[in-house]
């Protein structure tokens, strides 16, 4: 495999913009990106484009090209791609394989979703309809409820608290005031979040990433080549992917998803949870953020909620975890996310984060989840980035 | 009994069977490997044996986790509870919980639970669909 390296980054504000087209969201972070990285259209060789549903119109057929096309990007390979909730990390991935393959020198991923047009209730049919064999869907279940079930399941096990799961979704909020980016800019306190209202006990609105409407995009270069665009190229030091086991035996306090990832990524980089410097990872629920700390390795299991409360992922601790504010407070723009996650830590190791810069970042760990079936992620992505 | 007429009917039908002790949940085995399944599958994933043995589940487990649900699909009126339930079978099932008012001062990870087939939710068109629920075990223990 070669070296690849990001040379342009395009993000924007996640929020509501049911006024504007898929197609209009995806051409502002392209735009963005291609400019980023002091290119034109006619630099790109290969693109995938991540989108997970025109949510009130059915699948977004051709959303790459017809993105792609208004700003004259044709001719080359376009391909839409979908997996969940990593659907962004799906488009970053594949691109990245093509040029650490060589079949290309510099490739587009871009992911955008339009869900503030839809409710609840059609996500939720969408995500668990009739292909789910336990039908668990339309037994009650949803993406709260699976992530409540989580929770009670590590409290019980690890003494693990509610005011613990708070503090993941306050630490959250608190980097999200910071980044103008940021769906949610407004802190909140422990009492705020568990007062708030309930949704799946044990979590509360706060503890659950909104949804939105936006697009994220990357340019992404072969590393021989990538001082030609950009004076701060940042490495793709490990692009993993697996797919779930849905396991049956054993507890459920951990994805088995992101264990296995996690040990791919570190060996592909030659590194260990102690070498990140920082981390973006999959908040879509507060107690999704303490497991991921587990999983991951940057504590031992079972010592998450410790991890959150002594301060360890937050501002000045072992591992600052979502500095863009995490899922908890962008929201959740399903097929933007995992390239959103990606923009952050990017700006993070070129030094651009602004109030919420982690000093002397170097290496940087992206983790996104997508689907959940059963008692496992279906997809789970891991990127370590270099500087 | 509740059969495919006009106005209930069951999530799914393969998943109900009567094995000659009432109607249970209908388990899948693999005769090659052991392995146990729900639902039952075409083939066994984990040997691709194609013959597949359908049995009955024994409607008995614990409680592996539960949660309050103040959120969900049409059809179910909310509050309403859910878990996941460790079958005797070795196998982990997701299921409403039922009869467990006050569901925070009953229900404990760990406790006995046992299946009951009822009417799980009303469909778009206020059919009954019949599913089943767990409920504390109403059996004292040996």
């Amino acid at each position: 495999m070669r070296s690849v390296a990001i040379a342009g980054i395009g993000g924007m504000r996640f929020g509501r913009y049911g006024d504007r087209s898929l197609r209009v969201l995806g051409e502002e972070a392209c735009i963005k990106a291609i400019r980023d990285a002091g290119m034109t259209p006619r630099d790109i060789q290969l693109a995938y484009a991540g989108n997970l549903a025109q949510w009130e119109w059915g699948q977004g057929l051709l959303i790459g090209h017809y993105v792609l096309r208004e700003i004259g990007l044709t001719k080359i390979p376009i391909t839409r791609v979908e997996n969940g909730c990593a659907t962004g990390s799906t488009a970053f991935h594949e691109a990245w394989y093509r040029v650490a393959t060589g079949a290309c020198d510099i490739a587009l991923a871009f992911g955008v979703e339009q869900m503030t047009v839809t409710s609840s209730e059609k996500i939720l049919s969408v995500f668990t309809g009739r292909q789910h064999a336990e039908r668990s869907g339309d037994m009650g279940n949803s993406a709260p409820g699976l992530f409540a079930l989580l929770a009670r399941r590590h409290m019980e096990e690890f003494g693990t608290t509610r005011e613990q799961m708070a503090m993941v979704a306050v630490k959250n909020r608190q980097y999200g005031s910071l980044n103008p980016e940021a769906q949610l800019t407004q802190p909140v306190t422990v009492e705020e979040v568990l007062n708030d209202r309930m949704i799946c006990d044990p979590l509360t609105l706060p503890q659950c990433c909104p949804r939105g409407d936006g697009a994220a995009a990357v340019v992404l270069v072969a590393g021989k080549i990538a001082k030609r665009y950009t004076s701060a190229p940042v490495s793709v030091a490990a692009s993993v992917q697996v797919s779930g086991t849905y396991p049956d035996k054993g507890s459920y306090t951990y994805f088995d998803t992101d264990v296995r990832a996690a040990e791919a990524a570190y060996r592909m980089a030659g590194l260990g949870p102690d070498d990140i410097d920082l981390a973006e990872v999959h908040d879509c629920f507060s107690v999704a953020e303490i497991v991921h700390y587990e999983d991951l390795g940057f504590c031992r299991k079972g010592e998450g909620g410790r991890f959150i409360e002594e301060g360890q992922s937050g501002p000045g601790g072992k591992t600052p975890v979502n500095t863009s504010g995490g899922l908890l407070s962008k929201g959740h723009v399903i097929g933007a996310t995992g390239i959103s996650q990606i923009i952050e830590l990017v700006r993070q190791l070129r030094g651009q984060a602004g109030r919420r810069q982690v000093e002397g970042a170097r290496v940087a760990l992206q983790h996104n989840g997508g689907g959940f079936i059963h008692t496992d992620t279906a997809s789970c992505f891991i990127h370590i980035l270099r500087k | 009994m509740p059969r495919s007429v006009n106005s209930r009917r069951f999530i799914e039908e393969g998943w109900f069977h009567d094995f000659g002790k009432g109607l249970s949940l209908t388990g899948g085995r693999c005769p090659a490997c052991g392995q146990t399944y729900f639902p039952t599958k075409t083939v066994c994933p984990s040997c691709f044996n194609a013959d597949q043995e359908k049995f009955p589940l024994s409607g008995r487990g614990t409680l592996h986790t539960f949660a309050r649900s103040h959120m969900g699909p049409s059809g179910i009126p909310t509050p309403f509870t859910i878990g996941f339930i460790d079958l005797q079978e070795g196998i982990k099932l997701f299921s409403l919980l039922t009869e467990c008012d006050p569901w925070d001062k009953v229900l404990a990870v760990g406790m006995e639970m046992e299946m009951v087939i009822e009417t799980i939710r009303h469909d778009e068109e206020g059919d009954e669909i019949v599913g089943y629920k767990f409920r504390p075990s109403m059996e004292k223990p040996s």
